[in-house]
């Protein structure tokens, strides 16, 4: 690809287009917008929605981190980053969540909370919750209109019948502004907590479905529940009842992805989001280094 | 030598994008519009979101007509425009398009020029999403009746419209989701 491309890929009209949606986006919390989604150099499904809203939004001078399942070294983050480097003269990248001005991101929100200043695009792969119980998009499209989520809500419930809780783990439905359901992205329950009245706008692209949807700052994200069946993030307890630490630094209050030790065979706990774990791995081993 | 303004570039478009979304995001915040001396921010507002997919109605005839061209986009009457540029000092005589329930985007987005965003007469609070607690305002040369029409177009939520106010350099938003209350 030459130098001499266009900077940020897309044409200054797929440009315009992605910029008027999402502002509609933004005004209409929830809502799934449509737009004409590009063409782009790599299959639809690997977070072409989310890279084109990032080439919309960002201009020389920024600096942009890419996640994949809370590791920037995933190769879905790679490759993502590696195209906006090439794309996009000018912009800088990071791994450290504080430093960023926009992140973009495929299942997980970071841990530290994100700034007003801040920024955040997650990948969609599926944006309509209600497509598990309507199969017509025309139909979707007037219950949610309405919001009418009764069937989705029965849905629910039959899953309190026959497992006495609600058994989604990831993209779970939550309300947005008492309004719409969304689907938030293939993120955990542990993440869902971080949309409500979060600081940062939240962004979500589906490239191949073709909808660009919003979380406004300060705007109420709810997932959806029981007055007797509340909603509850994952525990990570052992088998003992106490809560499970990161093995790498520690860290007892973060989201842990489940490995197995190749050569013990147990199961080993760690952060999942990387830039998280090196920052309490350097908390924790400061005080050494000033005494040593 | 033609020479055109830099509203009309990637780069200063792309920046002026932004000032939108932070704008339409955090209803109260003023923020401001690169734009070129002598002509008014609404058009380099204008210049960033428009081009020929779109409709504009202009019916105070307040852009130059040299601009038409270079938008691209076509004309319509209000009722019918995405994208309406409004005299703030005068109260609207049209009804705007306020979308439908499975589509409530296909609604028009109004560009109102207004005299300040800084001070002014007209106070007004703010709260709802984007808004942390509530957001003070004071405007200067917004016309009180654009307010109590705004409430008949926005109260059949998620119908309504969405009003970007623009003065000489900057611009604040009232999405849809936006209560005011005149204090």
């Amino acid at each position: 690809m030459s130098l001499a491309q266009q900077f940020g890929f897309l044409d200054e009209y797929a440009k315009k287009e992605i910029r008027r949606t999402s502002l509609k986006a933004v005004a209409i919390p929830g809502y799934q917008v449509p737009y004409s989604s590009r063409e782009m150099p790599m299959g639809r499904g690997f977070g072409t929605g989310g890279l084109q809203l990032t080439l919309a939004l960002i201009g020389e001078g920024e600096v942009l981190k890419v996640i994949d399942q809370g590791s920037d070294d995933s190769v879905n983050a790679v490759n993502l980053r590696a195209f906006i480097e090439m794309t996009c003269p000018g912009v800088g990248t990071t791994r450290v969540t504080g430093e960023a001005d926009l992140i973009q991101s495929r299942h997980r929100i970071p841990e530290k909370p994100l700034r007003e200043d801040q920024l955040l695009v997650l990948q969609v792969p599926y944006p309509d919750p209600l497509v598990v119980v309507e199969a017509s998009e025309e139909k979707r499209k007037q219950l949610h209109g309405e919001a009418d989520y009764s069937r989705l809500l029965v849905k629910l419930y039959e899953d309190i019948v026959k497992f006495d809780e609600i058994t989604i783990s990831h993209r779970y439905p939550t309300r947005i502004n008492d309004h719409y359901v969304i689907d938030p992205s293939p993120i955990p329950r542990w993440d869902v907590p971080k949309l409500h009245m979060s600081k940062a706008l939240v962004l979500l692209g589906a490239g191949r479905e073709k909808k660009i949807y919003a979380v406004p700052p300060y705007t109420k994200a709810e997932p959806l529940a029981f007055e007797d069946k509340p909603f509850r993030v994952e525990a990570f307890l052992d088998e003992r009842g106490r809560r499970r630490a990161c093995a790498r630094c520690g860290c007892d209050s973060s989201f842990l992805d489940e490995y197995v030790d190749s050569n013990s065979g147990h199961q080993v706990y760690r952060c999942s989001d990387a830039d998280w774990c090196d920052e309490q791995l350097t908390r924790r081993s400061a005080p050494e280094v000033i005494n040593g | 030598m033609l020479e055109v303004s830099a509203i009309w570039t990637a780069q200063v478009q792309q920046q002026n994008y932004r000032a939108l979304l932070d704008a339409i995001s955090h209803p109260g915040w003023v923020k401001s519009i690169l734009h070129q001396a002598g002509s008014p921010a609404s058009t380099a507002v204008l210049a960033t979101l428009l081009d020929a997919e779109v409709s504009l109605a202009d019916p105070e005839g307040l852009l130059e007509a040299a601009d038409w061209p270079l938008l691209q986009a076509s004309t319509a009457a209000p009722e019918e425009a995405d994208y309406i540029l409004c005299m703030g000092s005068k109260a609207a005589q049209f009804q705007p398009r306020l979308g439908s329930l499975p589509s409530p985007e296909q609604s028009a987005t109004l560009i109102i020029c207004v005299d300040s965003l800084h001070e002014g007469e007209l106070k007004i609070s703010l709260e709802g999403p984007g808004v942390n607690g509530n957001a003070d305002c004071a405007i200067a040369g917004l016309h009180p009746d654009w307010l109590s029409q705004r409430e008949d177009w926005v109260c059949g939520y998620p119908l309504g419209v969405d009003l970007l106010l623009v003065d000489d350099s900057a611009v604040l938003a009232l999405p849809r989701t936006t209560r005011v209350e005149v204090v």
